[in-house]
């Protein structure tokens, strides 16, 4: 049919975007039939074993975790009354506002032996001054502490709506038949949430595996680090694209079981004659275990990184505002806001795409764009430089030098293909609520394309379209492993300042940039918080 | 009088396998005002939509004023073929004012204000002009809606429902004002209703639409 014959430029776009989405990805897998040098032999016969079981102890540890705190803090919030549960709703999502390298700069700053609270517990216990009182922070476990209480709200955030879900019909069949609260939550609730409880596991599986700062910083190894150190120590880029390969190979595994779970995750969705749960009264004493059990998570993965920052912002001498603070803030704020318009305009161009051709070949492409978030932003780097590197030799040799690599360029493709499925979901969000006529009715009026999206469309969206490009520069600016291998020469933000003031020790002054990212990182807080809020059915009545 | 829909052996499927319409052949005549009425689902928003352009046949043509606008090899885009449109929600622009969504489909016309301030006239919403749409009553939304369709001069004006929201005694006034607007510009218009009442007072003509038959009154 001619809708399908004649290809527009609303048809060629999402495709020519994709392919140079997943161009870096290809390249880096590519690598896996590339020469394998006397390097890759050393890591594969030395170390590889090592990167496959940390990263697997890492994974298991940390998603064991963080489905005990992100079930069980969701529970409670969604069925019982105590005190602190309206603030608990959303101050549980609080610590995902401090990226894991973060947490673990602080943690290594409180429970090392010369930490804040072991000087704290040895005045108080009169211990000697090199004596810990706290176990070795700087090692696998001490990562999976942090991992899990950074990223627990993933699974809290996707549980809570299960569970919001849920009929109390259901429940109260469960009762009749003999079961006690406790075993209501095992034997149905938890059952019945599984495949939610699985894609959000899986979430923070592919977060942790993508993680290089907190890892690095406690010296653990895993593919991460090992990329890095191929890279930046044997200066051997084939080799650190053929691990990357066997990275991606993991989380590819970890996307799909995701992708499978959000598809079964609609059997827990409410139906038809769907009762909401009551919410129960508890004993003062249940009541406060209650507040113990959600306040743990959000004092560990939240309060106490922020008391330590305040304490480095104490005790820096040389002001807190400084010069070099400044530059990088606006060094990070420029790039981050300038990379979220540019996303934020190319996922509005893809669903407006989607919307106006309403065709397979584009609807296709949607989903395929939304991979990049499972992505480690290392790997992208590490395909994004080889690409620049053959664009530069081979198309764009007319310039002296490199024109593209080592660039700003390198950093925003980086920072677009990563966040492109957060700028994505807010304007899938936006569109459902346009009505289908509103377009028919344009289109009759004598309104096509790119006039239907200015006119119409546009001043529609605008909402999407703000709130997309804060939580795009939210998450860039908490960016490190793609920064970090992507910057220009002396090119500072501030994660990198973060990474480079916490790997020479210098705690104190990494307190500024630190405090920066966390406030940042805030602003999404904020709209969860707004949609939290919104969720609860008893809230809106 | 010519005619100005012409509807040919028309049959649409939306999996290949299930037809919502079979073999439907069907001519408007200028100036006749003609109502499709049916159950739901059964395909009558279907074919409006077919004849504006929004959804391709499976089989069969369409040709407005002689000129092939559908077909199974052939699609002539909504824009092009002069129709208006008013549909069960409205769909005013939200974010434009009552006089801006008037004027939205006349940009080439010189004294844009002063037409659209003739049209909202003519619908009784000119006090109304600076309004919003979530300021006017459904009503008034469609009113508006009925002078942004008509202020094209469209060669076939096509409504869908646009009456089934409206209580009963507001929907009596619209149908005796509109009835007598659209005599008055002699349009030509294709009105898919589900209250036969409705389309016994509007139409020269009636199309049932039945499970496996179309009866033509």
């Amino acid at each position: 049919m001619q809708f399908f014959k004649i290809l527009t430029i609303w048809h060629v776009l999402p495709i020519l975007i994709l392919l140079l989405f997943f161009s870096p990805i290809l390249i880096i897998l590519f690598s896996l039939f590339r020469d394998y040098s006397e390097n890759w032999e050393h890591i594969y016969n030395y170390v590889l074993t090592d990167y496959i079981v940390n990263s697997l102890i890492l994974v298991s540890g940390v998603s064991f975790l963080v489905i005990i705190i992100g079930s069980v803090t969701a529970w409670i919030v969604t069925n019982y009354h105590f005190i602190g549960r309206r603030f608990f709703e959303w101050g549980l999502i609080l610590p995902l506002a401090i990226p894991p390298y973060i947490l673990a700069y602080t943690f290594t700053g409180l429970f090392d032996s010369y930490g804040t609270l072991n000087e704290i517990v040895g005045s108080i216990f009169n211990l000697q001054k090199s004596e810990s009182f706290f176990p070795n922070i700087r090692n696998i476990y001490g990562a999976i502490l942090v991992f899990s209480f950074t990223l627990y709200p993933y699974v809290y955030l996707i549980c809570r709506t299960a569970f919001l879900n849920q009929s109390r019909s259901m429940f109260e069949v469960g009762r009749t038949l003999g079961l006690s609260q406790k075993l209501i939550f095992l034997k149905l609730a938890l059952p019945i949430v599984r495949p939610a409880l699985i894609a959000g596991t899986m979430i923070v599986a592919m977060e942790t595996l993508s993680d290089f700062g907190a890892v690095d910083h406690f010296a653990v190894s895993t593919f991460t680090t090992g990329i890095f150190r191929t890279w930046y120590g044997m200066y051997d880029l084939t080799t650190a694209m053929q691990l990357a390969s066997v990275l991606l190979i993991f989380v590819t595994f970890c996307l799909v079981i995701e992708r499978t779970s959000r598809r079964n995750a609609s059997f827990s969705t409410i139906s038809s004659n769907f009762k909401p749960m009551p919410i129960k009264k508890l004993s003062s004493q249940q009541s406060f275990l209650c507040f113990l059990i959600c306040f743990i998570p959000i004092f560990i993965g939240f309060v106490l990184p922020i008391l330590e920052i305040l304490n480095w912002s104490l005790r820096f001498n040389s002001g807190f505002f400084e010069k070099h603070f400044f530059r990088i803030s606006f060094n990070t704020i420029s790039l981050s806001v300038f990379s979220a318009i540019l996303c934020t305009f190319i996922a509005m161009l893809i669903n407006f795409s989607i919307r106006y051709q309403n065709s397979s070949i584009v609807k296709v492409t949607n989903p395929f764009l939304n991979i990049g978030y499972a992505v480690p932003g290392l790997i992208l780097a590490v395909g994004i430089v080889q690409l620049f590197v053959f664009l530069d030799n081979n198309i764009l040799n007319s310039f002296e030098g490199y024109f593209l690599t080592g660039s700003i360029f390198g950093l925003i493709f980086a920072y677009i293909i990563r966040s492109y499925a957060l700028a994505n979901s807010t304007y899938e969000a936006g569109y459902q609520k346009i009505s289908q006529t509103v377009d028919d009715t344009a289109r009759i009026l004598k309104s096509k394309g790119l006039n239907l999206l200015y006119r119409v469309h546009f001043p529609l969206l605008k909402t999407s379209f703000f709130t997309s490009i804060l939580l795009v520069t939210s998450e860039v600016v908490k960016e490190l492993p793609a920064t970090l291998i992507l910057r220009p020469f002396n090119f500072e933000t501030l994660a990198v300042s973060t990474y480079i003031y916490a790997s020479e020790e210098r705690m104190i002054e990494a307190a500024a940039p630190a405090t920066a990212i966390i406030l940042i990182g805030l602003i999404p807080i904020f709209f969860l918080t707004k949609m939290i809020r919104a969720s609860r059915l008893e809230d809106k009545k | 009088m010519r005619t100005i829909l012409e509807i040919s052996d028309l049959s649409h499927s939306y999996d290949d396998e299930i037809f919502t319409i079979t073999d439907f052949s069907f001519s408007l005549k200028d100036g006749e005002i003609s109502s499709i009425i049916g159950s739901s689902g059964i395909g009558k928003t279907t074919l409006l939509r077919i004849i504006a352009g929004l959804e391709e046949p499976s089989e069969g043509e369409v040709r407005i004023n002689e000129k092939l606008v559908s077909s199974k090899n052939f699609i002539l885009p909504p824009e092009n073929r002069n129709l208006g449109l008013v549909v069960e929600d409205r769909a005013l622009f939200p974010h434009l004012s009552v006089k801006k969504n008037v004027m939205f489909g006349i940009n080439n016309i010189e004294d844009r204000e002063s037409l659209a301030r003739e049209y909202l006239e003519l619908f009784k919403v000119l006090d109304l002009e600076e309004k919003f749409p979530h300021e006017i009553s459904a009503g008034q939304q469609q009113r508006v809606a009925f002078a942004r369709a008509l202020i094209t001069n469209p060669d076939i004006l096509l409504l869908d429902e646009p009456f089934a929201a409206l209580d009963k005694k507001l929907k009596r006034e619209l149908h005796v004002e509109t009835k007598k607007i659209f005599k008055e510009k002699g349009l030509s218009v294709i009105l898919v209703t589900h209250d036969e009442e409705e389309a016994e007072y509007f139409s020269d003509r009636i199309i049932e639409f039945q499970e496996n038959k179309i009866i033509v009154r």
